[in-house]
C-alpha cells in the first residue's frame, strides 16, 4: 500500500530526528558497555535491529491507524494463544519463559503485546459513548487487559506486565472514569498487591524487593545490581568519566549493562550533562506524542497516541528511576536505547503508531 | 456515531497526563542531580574502592649467616597456585576446574577461605607448587583467568636438622601471636618466626612487605596494575655459630637423644648447639600438613623441644663442681682437706652409697673430683649445709634462665628449705642435703646452665651471658658484659686442677683426653630411678641414667666451654665424655685419641623387649 505524498509531508520529522538521535546514542553506549579490548559486535547487531525496526515503522505508518484500531480485537485474540504458547511450551531461558525461538532469533512476544493492548484499549474506550464511567463500566475491559497482564506476569515478566496497568488507567481516565472510581481502584490495587505479595511473588522477587529497601542486607546478591548501578551513576559526576572510561561499566561491575542498565553506563560516562540531554530527548518525544493525542482527528487516534505515549513514558521513567536506585529492579528495557531486537522493534512500532496518528490528523 | 466528535474534555484530561509525565521526568532529573553532582565525590570514591585492590608482596626475611659468613638460612622462590576470583560463590565449580589441571587438596583450600577475613586476598589453592604445575597453569591462562601463579619467598634451611633448634622455624602468624604485643601491627597471614632465632629476632629479620595496587574486574580478576611499592627485604643477620663445629657436634652426637652446647668462655658466644631428636625446619616453611604436625607433636622423642635450654635434668655428679666451688670459697675445706671413703656414709640414720662399693679410700678434693667420690662430697655437703649450697648454686647461674637469646628458656631448680616450705609446706630434712651434694634430690639444670658454669670456671670466675646473635641489620649486637662472681682465685685454680684431673688417666672423664691439649671436665650421671628400682628393672633402657659431661679447654686459657648430655646414656664418662672429646678434637684440629670410642646409640625401647644395652655395674660414675 503506497503512502500518500501529502501524508509523508505530515510526518513529524522533529520527533523522528529525536528518535534517531536516541537510537544513535544507544548504539554508541552499547559499543562502550560491551567493549573489552575489542568491539563485541553487539552494536552492529543493534544497528540491524534498528534497520528492521525502521522498516516495521514504515509499514506501520502506511496503514491507517483506524484500520489497526478496528482490528484490535482480532490482534488481541491472536495474542492470547501466542502468550500461552510462550508460557507453556516456550524454552526456559534463565529461569523464565519469555521467548519464541525462531532459528537464530529470539522474539519476546510481550514487547509486541503491549502495543496490541494499546490498540485494544483505544478501541474499547474510543467507542464508549458515556461522558463519565464508573467501576462497572471498566470491569469488562479491565478483565480483558488483565488476562494479557496475567499471562505476561506468569512468564514471569513483572515489568512488562505492570506496563499494562498505567496504559489501562490512562485509557479509563481519559474516557471519563470518575474520581471515586479511581480511588476504589487504588484501594483494590493495594489489596490485590498485598495478596500478590503473599501468594504470587516468587522468593527471588521478594528478595529483590527486600534488598531494594535495604541493599546492605545482601550486597553480593540481590542488592548488588542496585548498589553497583547507583555507584556508576553517582561516580559520573557532572561531566562524566569519559566515553569508554567508566570503571563500573568497563570492569564489569554493572549487571545487564547493555540491556536494562544501559542508562547507568550513559550516566557514568557522560555525567549529569549526558543524562539531561537524553532525558530532554525523551521528554521531547513524549511531549510530541501527547500533543499528537491532543490534536488527533478522532477519539481512536487520541486514545491510541495517549496509550502508546503512556507505555513509553512508564518504561522510560521506571527504567531510569531503577537505574538511579529509586525503584526495585525489574527486567524492563529502556525504549530505543537498550540492546535487544524485540525491544527496539516494538519501540519503533510504538513511534510509528504515534506518527501514524499525527500524520493523518487532517485526513478524512 | 457522531460526525464531529467532541474532543475537548479529552484534551483537557490529556493535559493532566502531560503534566504528570513532565513532573515525573523533572523529579528524576532532580534526583540525578543529587546523585551525580551533590554526592558525586562519594560515589567516585566507592567506584575506586570497587576496582582497586591492595595485594601484599611478601618481603623475604633476612638471611642468616654463621660467624664465618656461611649461609645457614636463606630464601627460595616458591610458586603458589592461587585463585583470585571473588566472590567465591561458585567455589565448587572453580575448584573442580582447577582440580582437573593439577592435584589440589580441596578441604585445605576451604579451610583457608574460612579463616580469611573479609579483606580481599587471593586464595592459595596449592602452596609450593611444582614446576610442572606452574607450567600447566600458565599454559591455561586464557581459559582460566582466575587461576594464577604467585611467586613467594620461602624460608630455606640448607642445613636441614643441623642447628635447627637454634635457628628455629617460621610459619603463618598464629591467633595467639596476633593478640600479643611483639606482633602488633602484623597482618594475619604473614609469615613470622615460630621458634629459635627466627622468633627471638622476628622483627629484625622481617622485611617490609610491599604492595601492589591492582585494578580488578567484577570477578576479582586482575586486569592491570595501578601502582607498586616494592617490598623491602629483611636485613641479614649473623649468628655466633660455627657451622663446621656444629657439623662436628652433630656427627659426634650421632643422633642420640640429648643435647650439646659449646660456647666461647670469655664472651658467651654459642659456637654450636645441638638438641636431639631434631626436626627439619623446612617442613614448616610452606604450610605444614596436619599429619606431619601431629606426628611431630606426638613423637615421644619430642623433636620440637630445645633440650639445651628446655630440658631440665638432674646434674648428678657434675654438680660436684658447684659443691667444690662453694666449699673452697666459703672456707669449709681446702684443696687438701681429706675424707675417707669406705664405699658408703652412715648419717642421719641412713646409709648413703658411693658408686664404688669397695670405697675410694682417703682422698683430697682434687682426687675426689677426679674419681667423682660421692662420700667425699656427702661430707662436704653436710659441712656446707643446704643454704650455702643453694646460695652458691644461684650465684653460679643455676636456678634461673641463663638469659640466652632464645625464647622459652627453662630455669632448672635448686631446692632450698625456703623453696620446700613454700611449695610443699614441709621442713627440710638434713638427709636431703646429702642427696643434693651429688646433684640429686630435686636438683635440675639445663645444658646451657652447665656450659655456662664450665665457662665461668674456665675464664677465672666470670659469668657470661650466652648468646647466639652476632650482628643484626649489619650492626653488632651488644650483650651484658661477663659478671665477676667474686670467687677467690685459689678456689678457681683448685677446681680447675680437679677438673683437669677428671680428664686425665685415672679420671672418670679420661675418654675426653686430647693429644697436646689439656682438657678440664666433670662427668655426671643423673639417676632416673632409685638404685633399687634400677637393679630390678635393668631391662628398660628408659631407666638408665642420663650421662653428663661439662668441660673447657685448654685448661690454662680456655677457648671453648661445653656441656654434653646424653639421655639414658648411662655414666657420663662412658657416654658424654667421648662425644665431647670428639667435638673438642675437631675444634682444636687434633686427631681424636684412639681411646675415644663412642658406644653405639642406645636402642629406642618403647615398652617392647629388645636388645639389652650393655650391662652397667653401677648406676653412678665409673
Amino acid at each position: 500500500m503506497a503512502i500518500d505524498r501529502r501524508l509523508l509531508f505530515n510526518i513529524d520529522w522533529g520527533m523522528m530526528a529525536a528518535v534517531l538521535l536516541l537510537l544513535g546514542i544507544g548504539v554508541a553506549t552499547i559499543l562502550s558497555a560491551t567493549y573489552s579490548g575489542r568491539n563485541s559486535g553487539l552494536e552492529v547487531k543493534q544497528v540491524y535491529w534498528i534497520l528492521i525496526g525502521l522498516v516495521a515503522l514504515l509499514a506501520c505508518v502506511s496503514v491507517d491507524y483506524r484500520r489497526l484500531v478496528d482490528h484490535a480485537p482480532l490482534l488481541y485474540l491472536a495474542s492470547v494463544p501466542v502468550l500461552a504458547y510462550v508460557l507453556f511450551l516456550g524454552p526456559r531461558i534463565a529461569g523464565t519463559r519469555r521467548w519464541v525461538v525462531m532459528g537464530p532469533m529470539q522474539i519476546q512476544p510481550s514487547e509486541f503485546v503491549k502495543l496490541v493492548a494499546a490498540l485494544f484499549v483505544a478501541k474499547i474506550f474510543a467507542e464508549s459513548k458515556k461522558d463519565s464511567l464508573g467501576i462497572r463500566d471498566i470491569l469488562g475491559p479491565g478483565a480483558a487487559v488483565g488476562v494479557l497482564a496475567a499471562l505476561i506476569a506468569a512468564e514471569p515478566d513483572l515489568g512488562t506486565a505492570f506496563t499494562l496497568v498505567p496504559l489501562f488507567v490512562t485509557g479509563a481516565v481519559l474516557a471519563g472514569l470518575r474520581l471515586k472510581a479511581v480511588l476504589v481502584l487504588v484501594a483494590v490495587g493495594l489489596v490485590v498487591g498485598g495478596a500478590g505479595w503473599e501468594f504470587v511473588l516468587k522468593d527471588y522477587q521478594k528478595t529483590r524487593i527486600y534488598s531494594f529497601l535495604d541493599p546492605s542486607l545482601d550486597p553480593r546478591g540481590a542488592g548488588y545490581q542496585k548498589i553497583q548501578s547507583e555507584i556508576a551513576v553517582g561516580s559520573g559526576g557532572l561531566a562524566g568519566r569519559g566515553y569508554k572510561q567508566g570503571t563500573q561499566a568497563q570492569l564489569g561491575y554493572l549487571p545487564a549493562r547493555h540491556t536494562d542498565f544501559i542508562f547507568s553506563v550513559l550516566a557514568e560516562e557522560n555525567g549529569f550533562v549526558g543524562v539531561v540531554v537524553v532525558l530532554g530527548l525523551y521528554l521531547f518525544i513524549l511531549w510530541r506524542a501527547m500533543d499528537t493525542a491532543q490534536m488527533a482527528r478522532d477519539r481512536a487516534g487520541a486514545f491510541l497516541a495517549a496509550g502508546v505515549a503512556t507505555v513509553l513514558a512508564f518504561q522510560v521513567v521506571y527504567n531510569i528511576a531503577m537505574v538511579a536506585g529509586l525503584v526495585p529492579v525489574k527486567g524492563l528495557p529502556l525504549p530505543l536505547m537498550s540492546y535487544g531486537g524485540s525491544s527496539i522493534i516494538s519501540s519503533l512500532l510504538a513511534v510509528g503508531l504515534i506518527l501514524n496518528v499525527r500524520m493523518r490528523r487532517f485526513a478524512n | 456515531m457522531r460526525i464531529y466528535e467532541d474532543l475537548r474534555s479529552l484534551q483537557s484530561r490529556l493535559s493532566v497526563i502531560k503534566t504528570v509525565v513532565v513532573g515525573a521526568l523533572a523529579l528524576v532529573v532532580v534526583y540525578f542531580w543529587h546523585l551525580q553532582v551533590v554526592r558525586g565525590k562519594y560515589f567516585r570514591e566507592l567506584a575506586e574502592n570497587n576496582r582497586i585492590r591492595s595485594v601484599p608482596i611478601p618481603a623475604p626475611r633476612g638471611p642468616i649467616f654463621d660467624r664465618n659468613g656461611r649461609v645457614l638460612v636463606e630464601n627460595r622462590s616458591s610458586f603458589n597456585v592461587v585463585l583470585s576470583a571473588e566472590p567465591h560463590a561458585n567455589l565448587d565449580a572453580e575448584l573442580e576446574r582447577v582440580g582437573r589441571l593439577i592435584e589440589v587438596d580441596e578441604d585445605q583450600v576451604r579451610e583457608r577461605i574460612e579463616g580469611q577475613g573479609p579483606r580481599f586476598k587471593s586464595v592459595v589453592v596449592k602452596a609450593d607448587a611444582s614446576e610442572e604445575d606452574v607450567a600447566i597453569v600458565e599454559s591455561r591462562r586464557l581459559e582460566e583467568p582466575e587461576v594464577g601463579v604467585e611467586v613467594v619467598p620461602l624460608r630455606a634451611y640448607p642445613l636441614t636438622t643441623e642447628a635447627a633448634h637454634a635457628l628455629g622455624r617460621v610459619g603463618e602468624i598464629t591467633d595467639r601471636q596476633l593478640a600479643s604485643a611483639p606482633f602488633v601491627g602484623i597482618e594475619p597471614g604473614t609469615v613470622v618466626g615460630q621458634a629459635g632465632i627466627e622468633l627471638q629476632y622476628n622483627r629484625a629479620l622481617m622485611g617490609k612487605d610491599g604492595v601492589r595496587r591492582v585494578i580488578v574486574n567484577s570477578r576479582g580478576v586482575e586486569v592491570a596494575e595501578a601502582q607498586q611499592e616494592p617490598p623491602a627485604p629483611g636485613l641479614p643477620a649473623t649468628v655466633t655459630i660455627d657451622v663446621e663445629l656444629q657439623r662436628a657436634m652433630d656427627e659426634a652426637m650421632g643422633g642420640r637423644p640429648g643435647s650439646a652446647v659449646a660456647l666461647d668462655p670469655h664472651t658467651g658466644e654459642i659456637l654450636a648447639l645441638t638438641s636431639n631428636t631434631a626436626y627439619d625446619p623446612n617442613l614448616f616453611s610452606s604450610s605444614i600438613s596436619p599429619a606431619v604436625w601431629q606426628a611431630l607433636i606426638k613423637d615421644p622423642e619430642t623433636p620440637l623441644m630445645n633440650r639445651v635450654i628446655q630440658g631440665q635434668y638432674a646434674p648428678g655428679s657434675s654438680f660436684k663442681v658447684v659443691m667444690a666451688l662453694a666449699a673452697l670459697d666459703s672456707g669449709v675445706i681446702t684443696p687438701n682437706t681429706r675424707f675417707h671413703c669406705p664405699g658408703y656414709l652412715n648419717i642421719y640414720g641412713k646409709t648413703f652409697l658411693c658408686h664404688k662399693k669397695e670405697g675410694h679410700g682417703t682422698l683430697n678434693m682434687i682426687q675426689a673430683l677426679a674419681q667423682s667420690c660421692n662420700v667425699y662430697f656427702y661430707n662436704v655437703g653436710v659441712r656446707l649445709e643446704i643454704e650455702r649450697i643453694s646460695k652458691y648454686a644461684n650465684i653460679l647461674g643455676l636456678n634461673a634462665p641463663s638469659g640466652i637469646d632464645l625464647p622459652y628458656e627453662a630455669s632448672g631448680l635448686i631446692p632450698s628449705p625456703e623453696w620446700k616450705m613454700r611449695t610443699q609446706k614441709v621442713q627440710w630434712f638434713p638427709g636431703e642435703t646429702v642427696s643434693v651434694s651429688i646433684g640429686q634430690g630435686g636438683v635440675t639444670v639445663t645444658a646451657i646452665q652447665m656450659a655456662r658454669l664450665a665457662a665461668a670456671i674456665g675464664n677465672g670466675g666470670r659469668l657470661v651471658q650466652p648468646h647466639l646473635i652476632k650482628t643484626l641489620k649489619a650492626a653488632p649486637v651488644e650483650f651484658k658484659a661477663p659478671v665477676d662472681l667474686g670467687l677467690k682465685l685459689s678456689t678457681i685454680a683448685a677446681v680447675k686442677e680437679g677438673m683437669a684431673a677428671v680428664v686425665a688417666p685415672g679420671g672418670t672423664g679420661w675418654r675426653a683426653q686430647l693429644p697436646g691439649i689439656r682438657v678440664a671436665g666433670k662427668t655426671g650421671s643423673a639417676q632416673v630411678v632409685t638404685h633399687a628400682r634400677l637393679e630390678t628393672d635393668k631391662k628398660s633402657h628408659m631407666y638408665q641414667p642420663h650421662g653428663w659431661f661439662l668441660c673447657f679447654a685448654p685448661v690454662e686459657n680456655p677457648r671453648i666451654a661445653m656441656a654434653v648430655m646424653v639421655e639414658h646414656g648411662t655414666a657420663g664418662g662412658q657416654s658424654a665424655a667421648p662425644i665431647a672429646g670428639q667435638i673438642l678434637a675437631h675444634f682444636f684440629g687434633v686427631p681424636p685419641p684412639p681411646a675415644t670410642t663412642i658406644p653405639p646409640p642406645t636402642p629406642v625401647l618403647t615398652g617392647k623387649p629388645g636388645p639389652r644395652p650393655a650391662p652397667v655395674p653401677r648406676p653412678a660414675d665409673e
